[in-house]
């Protein structure tokens, strides 16, 4: 699987277990900054409405 | 999903993310402190300029 030749597209350079290693990373940030803006976007409804 | 990673380059795409990000909340934030709802450092802007208005007309007998 680290054969280069498994690579799909130019210009990267990432082993498709590279690849999962930093989705797994990605998306756990990602969630995280998500449930952030949601708690904010909650706080400031409660403060004022918008709609 | 994950083979995004293999189609964009996660350097440039966490730098692209991230500058997006920043400048997006950036405006948002500046666009709330222009509102009058939403100033949530000085509040209301039409109390000071109903008083700025008004204070001309203020003149003592």
């Amino acid at each position: 699987m680290s054969d280069p030749n498994d690579r799909m597209g130019p210009g990267t350079y990432l082993t498709p277990e590279e690849a999962k290693e930093f989705h797994k990373l990605f998306m756990i940030s990602f969630l995280i900054f998500t449930t952030v803006a949601i708690i904010a976007h909650v706080l400031v409804w409660n403060w004022r409405p918008w709609l | 999903m994950w083979r995004i990673w293999l189609i964009f380059d996660p350097r440039r795409a966490l730098v692209a993310l991230f500058i997006f990000l920043f400048v997006l909340a950036l405006l948002i934030h500046f666009i709330l402190l222009s509102t009058n709802k939403f100033n949530w450092l000085d509040g209301p802007r039409t109390t000071s300029v109903a008083a700025g208005t008004a204070a001309p007309g203020v003149k003592g007998p």
